[in-house]
């Protein structure tokens, strides 16, 4: 009889425990201090990396001296060195995007709008780099919300270049929330 | 009989709205006055309004791909590309941000009416030695559907309809 107490239990945990390890999944290394190899999953790429296209979503990385973006087979890399400024911010987007979000809209009595109520903070990573020829372009990244710090640390400790240091920028980014409390 | 006259007054009407697009497409192709065989985008640049950087990048990467969907040019030169300098038939095209309110997805997709996003640029195509060809100021708006940065790409859109109006 015993069993069959301790076995609700052991249920609950398990599946805390899973819901847990889904919430690590985005970052699977993070060391940004000592210049090692720091990857974002499920990062979106709203524009710029050539090659790919619109609102891509993959795993971003700061890895042997570049940023890496990989979906798929399809690998893109920027030296880290060509990146000449690194800028974080912080946006929010609808819980339920996408071609499902739209259809939301012509939900009855409102019920669209009602759900575009519910949103999700995220980060913006936006990176301009210099390509072989010598022309500029701009990337914009949107990661999972508190990562864009980390991520541009990374970028600076593998060779990137800012006009803003990372941790003046957060600190810029924390002071509205004080004002707001 | 009633309805033959219904579909003949909507044969007329038809034929109206026909010669309507027509004309206006006519006088659209009236007046391409500036030929280029090469273009070059410069970065936006945001003197008199604070404009985030995501939004900067944006607009000049929207801005050169749509540009390059136009065909108008052998060449379309990003800033900073020294290729550029070497070519004769060469047009620059100046952006400067004039204008910006950052609105909000959440108000737009709730509300429908408040929460637009709106730059406001002006755009000055010069030659190579600066000379102006040509000036307009654009508007990039989003007022419902999609994310505030999609102003950039109504505002691309719009220029790139202008060089298809403009240039030879």
């Amino acid at each position: 009889m015993k069993i069959f107490r301790v076995f609700p239990i052991q249920l609950a945990a398990t599946v805390l425990l899973m819901g847990v390890g889904s919430l690590a999944a985005p970052c699977l290394a993070q060391d940004a201090n000592t210049g090692n190899a720091i990857s974002f999953a499920n990062t979106k790429e709203v524009l710029g990396l050539d090659g790919l296209k619109h609102n891509v979503t993959g795993t971003l990385a700061a890895e042997n001296g570049s940023l890496v973006f990989t979906k798929g087979k399809k690998k893109i890399a920027v030296p880290a060195a060509s990146i000449t400024e690194v800028m974080t911010g912080e946006d929010t987007e609808r819980a339920i995007g996408g071609t499902i979000g739209i259809l939301t809209m012509f939900a009855p009595y409102g019920g669209g709008r009602f759900l575009s109520l519910f949103r999700t903070k995220i980060d913006t990573l936006a990176i301009e780099y210099v390509d072989t020829s010598g022309g500029m372009h701009g990337a914009i990244f949107i990661l999972r919300e508190g990562n864009a710090a980390a991520a541009k640390k990374a970028l600076l400790s593998q060779g990137a270049r800012t006009s803003v240091p990372a941790e003046v920028e957060a600190e810029a980014q924390a002071k509205p929330k004080e004002k707001q409390q | 009989m009633k309805c033959s006259h219904y579909r003949s007054s909507l044969l007329l009407l038809a034929l109206v709205f026909f010669f309507m697009g027509s004309v206006t497409s006519a006088q659209d192709n009236k007046n391409p006055t500036i030929h280029a065989s090469s273009i070059q985008i410069l970065m936006a640049q945001s003197d008199e309004v604070k404009l985030p950087i995501e939004f900067q990048l944006a607009l000049y990467e929207n801005l050169i791909e749509q540009i390059q969907k136009t065909n108008k040019f052998q060449h379309v030169y990003r800033d900073g590309d020294p290729g550029a300098s070497s070519n004769t038939d060469l047009v620059i095209l100046h952006s400067n941000v004039y204008g910006f309110k950052k609105g909000s997805e959440g108000k737009r997709q709730v509300t429908t009416v408040a929460g637009a996003t709106q730059i406001k640029v002006h755009c000055v195509f010069t030659d190579k030695t600066g000379k102006s060809e040509f000036a307009q100021d654009v508007t990039g708006n989003v007022r419902f559907v999609g994310g505030n940065l999609r102003a950039t790409f109504d505002f691309a859109k719009k220029v790139a309809q202008i060089i298809v109006t403009n240039f030879q």
